[in-house]
């Protein structure tokens, strides 16, 4: 059984308020992740160009703050205490809308959120409770469902230009934007920080007063705190999450920073303040390379993020088990071997829990969600689920470190490998792209963007 | 064909436009030696006709212009020029020029603005900057994110597609033609005349769907405040003109009145000022004996005892598109009204400010709906 619980005061709530409907801007889910020490809100938008992410820490912005894991009690194992869900987000911000900063009797003093997750209910809810003045107590029960939660992972180590600003600065630059101007390109030119709103919607030639205004605005590298930017390398996001970030920056007061290296590569803005680090991972466009990109920046086909890396794949309780492992079936270029590993850590224990709860039901399931991919043969479908866990498996238990975590599980599913799967033996060389002795820690810096 | 200008005074240019485009997208800009002409002829509702000298809005010392015809005509999607005027609020430095992106031609607006900035995280005091506040700003240093006090420059570029107007694309163009009008009176305060006009309007629509026009009987005259009555005494109920929004009766004498007023099945107000000036007319433009003649100096030589209902003439025009119009009153200009009575009501909208030579006129041309 999984628990979270959790309690914010009046100013964190006004917090969470902003932070959850800039996120709105985002997707229209959010993503919640309980860690022991860190509660995380992220959103990926549907294109996955976009990536913003929230991050609360327990002992500054919390009131009281706790997380009990399912796994603790058996492994200790601190890193996989983790539990991921999502919820949509309009849901979650009718409940907070107006209820902040009301100087009425009845304004909120405390909020406390609550959450029990357990295989035996059929029913779990997020449970809000908002305390107010007067004796006021209003409850709201949310509905949320299993993700497969995805992370953009960018290595500020290597970014190579970067940037700090008010962003009550990059709010005037903004204000000059035209508000149907798609993209956001910037660069540095002789001491300036040159912004440029375009649109690459083509409107061809009768309509010409319905093309878009291209505006760019100038700023002295002085007016930013830090500018570090390669000369002459324009960098285009879009304009919109742009403002989302500035707009949202604006309202925390806080500085925000801006890191990258080359144009079609993320870029990564960043601000903290009171307990709360927000990040948000945009992939640029423009011309990625001077040879092989010979089009201008505005006929640059925008290029997506690399899907992002799913740290938790599936939890024991969805419904499909099969659909995600699925969707990854079909030869991965050499990259994406290398990123996967990161699955391992992070969905260790639901995998492993997944193997033991569902597998019973596992012909019937495959048969009804899974003929897409696979026929209903029961030794393809063990080959299925086998090249699914087997890297996980062997990576995991270099990542954890700690074989015995999780080993009961584990080996409750093993025997069904052996016994089952002739062919599991040569898997291991066909399918691997990684030596299954590599570490976690080695695995992230070849990173989702890099 | 060249055109460049620095802009003199950018707030007027941005509320002009602003103004503008609330009664269509497309304007005809026709720039010229001495003015600059801007023309609104949208598909329904009020055409504008204005015709501004090159200094209100430009800089006369800067202004070139070359072209074969001696005007270069342009069409430009108004609220988009508006849009870009913004960015030059504050500024002391606004170029606008013609000019071409691949192949297409663009009204380039170049502003510099420069704002006092406390330094310390680079924050803008305030938008209203006008850049002569310090005559001696603190020489900069080289450090990125300077900390001191010091003026900001940001340059900020605007490119406004536009379209190329042939002289004879627009040689068929000319302003409506109308009868005398029957009065001419100068209105009350627009603010006023604007928030009455929309209550009315906005009264009438939340009114029944099954609303008719009324021909609205005068009240007693010189009645300075708003009466409501009950329909039903006279209301001459005919079918809906084409357009469903509420139709606002406007009247005027030549005794300084003016009346507002709306009717419905439901409500009948009115709203009326007295004692506004009709003015006299420019005696430069025809002969003492020729506008005796005229409608509105017959109207004019009448007894206020003769009767009110006499004197009178009445336009119904659309209550929302007569809002638009009256948001010409944040250039806070004098506006005199032309009633053709059942006709046309035009509008001679002089902006303040105007210096010697040529002024500021905007013609609108509303016409009036029939009942």
């Amino acid at each position: 059984m999984t628990s979270l619980s959790l309690s914010l005061g009046p100013p964190a709530l006004v917090r969470l308020h902003d932070a959850l409907i800039c996120l709105s801007k985002f997707s229209e889910t959010v993503a919640i992740e309980a860690e022991p020490d860190i509660l995380r809100l992220s959103a990926l938008n549907s294109t996955k160009t976009g990536f913003a992410s929230f991050a609360f820490e327990k002992g500054v912005f919390f009131e009281a703050y706790s997380f009990n894991s399912s796994n603790s009690g058996r492994s200790g194992n601190v890193s996989l205490d983790r539990f991921f869900c999502q919820i949509y987000i309009k849901a979650l911000l009718s409940i907070f809308r107006g209820r902040i900063d009301k100087n009425k009797d009845t304004a909120v003093e405390r909020c406390d959120m609550e959450l029990h997750e357990d295989l035996q209910q059929t029913e779990c809810r997020l449970t809000v409770r908002m305390i107010c003045g007067l004796g006021v107590i209003k409850s709201y029960k949310l509905t949320y469902e299993p993700a497969a939660i995805q992370h953009a992972i960018f290595d500020k180590s290597k970014a190579t230009s970067m940037w700090t600003a008010d962003p009550r600065f990059l709010k005037q630059l903004i204000e000059h934007f035209s508000v149907s101007a798609e993209q956001l390109d910037m660069y540095s030119d002789s001491g300036r920080a040159v912004f440029t709103s375009f649109t690459t919607k083509i409107t061809e030639g009768k309509e010409v007063l319905k093309h878009p205004v291209h505006t760019s605005v100038a700023a002295d590298k002085r007016d930013f705190q830090e500018y570090l930017v390669e000369e002459n390398m324009h960098v285009a996001i879009n304009l919109k999450d742009f403002k989302a970030v500035v707009s949202h920056a604006e309202t925390a007061n806080a500085t925000v920073t801006a890191r990258y290296t080359r144009p079609c590569k993320p870029l990564q803005l960043e601000y903290r303040f009171e307990g709360v680090n927000a990040e948000f991972t945009v992939m640029t466009r423009g011309q990625a390379d001077n040879d092989d990109a010979p089009t201008s920046t505005r006929a640059t086909i925008p290029r997506q993020t690399p899907v992002p890396v799913p740290i938790s794949t599936i939890r024991p309780r969805d419904p499909r088990p099969s659909v995600t492992p699925s969707m990854q079936m079909p030869p991965p270029p050499p990259r994406s071997r290398s990123i996967r590993p990161l699955n391992g850590s992070s969905t260790q224990e639901n995998l492993s829990q997944k193997a033991s709860v569902d597998r019973p039901a596992a012909s019937g399931l495959s048969i009804e969600f899974d003929s897409l991919f696979v026929p209903a043969d029961d030794d393809r479908q063990w080959d299925e689920m086998n090249e699914e866990e087997e890297p996980q498996d062997i990576l995991g238990w270099d990542a954890s470190g700690t074989q015995d975590a999780f080993g009961a599980s584990i080996r409750d599913a093993e025997p069904s490998f052996s016994k089952q799967d002739s062919s599991r033996v040569e898997d291991p060389e066909d399918e691997m792209g990684l030596p299954p002795t590599q570490r976690l820690s080695q695995v992230r810096h070849y990173g989702l963007f890099d | 064909m060249r055109f460049r200008t620095q802009l003199r005074d950018s707030r007027t240019f941005s509320k002009l436009t602003a103004s503008l485009s609330s009664l269509g997208k497309v304007c005809w800009m026709r720039l010229e030696y001495e003015v600059i002409r801007f023309t609104i002829i949208p598909d329904q509702g009020t055409q504008v006709w204005a015709s501004i000298p090159v200094g209100t809005i430009f800089d006369e010392t800067t202004y070139q212009l070359e072209s074969n015809s001696d005007a270069i005509n342009i069409e430009v999607n108004i609220s988009v020029l508006n849009r870009a005027l913004r960015s030059a609020w504050g500024s002391t430095h606004t170029q606008l020029r013609l000019t071409k992106k691949d192949r297409t031609p663009l009204l380039a607006l170049t502003v510099l603005s420069s704002e006092w900035t406390d330094g310390n995280m680079a924050l803008a005091t305030n938008n209203d900057a006008d850049g002569l506040g310090d005559p001696n700003p603190v020489a900069p240093t080289d450090t990125t994110g300077d900390q001191g006090p010091r003026e900001r420059q940001t340059w900020i570029t605007q490119e406004i597609p536009i379209k190329i107007l042939h002289e004879s694309a627009v040689e068929g163009l000319h302003e409506p033609h109308c009868p005398d009008p029957e009065v001419h009176i100068i209105l009350p305060n627009l603010a006023q005349l604007k928030s009455i006009s929309d209550r009315f309007t906005k009264l009438a629509s939340t009114d029944s769907k099954s609303r008719q026009p009324g021909v609205m009987a005068p009240d007693a005259p010189g009645m300075q405040s708003v009466s409501f009555s009950t329909a039903g005494a006279s209301t001459a109920a005919t079918a809906l003109s084409t357009n469903s929004s509420p139709k606002l009766e406007l009247s005027a004498n030549m005794h300084g009145s003016l009346r507002l007023a709306i009717a419905t099945d439901e409500l009948r107000i009115a709203s009326v000022w007295t004692d506004l000036v009709n003015p006299p007319l420019d005696p430069a433009q025809m002969s003492q004996e020729q506008m005796s003649q005229l409608p509105s100096e017959v109207n004019r030589k009448r007894d206020a005892s003769e009767g009110f209902e006499s004197g009178w003439a009445k336009v119904r025009i659309d209550g929302k598109d007569w809002s638009r119009v009256l948001s010409i009153g944040r250039l806070s200009p004098k506006v005199v009204a032309c009633f053709v009575n059942e006709m046309a009501l035009v509008l001679y909208v002089y902006l303040p400010g105007n210096r010697e030579g040529e002024e500021s006129c905007l013609t609108y041309y509303i016409n009036s709906f029939t009942t």
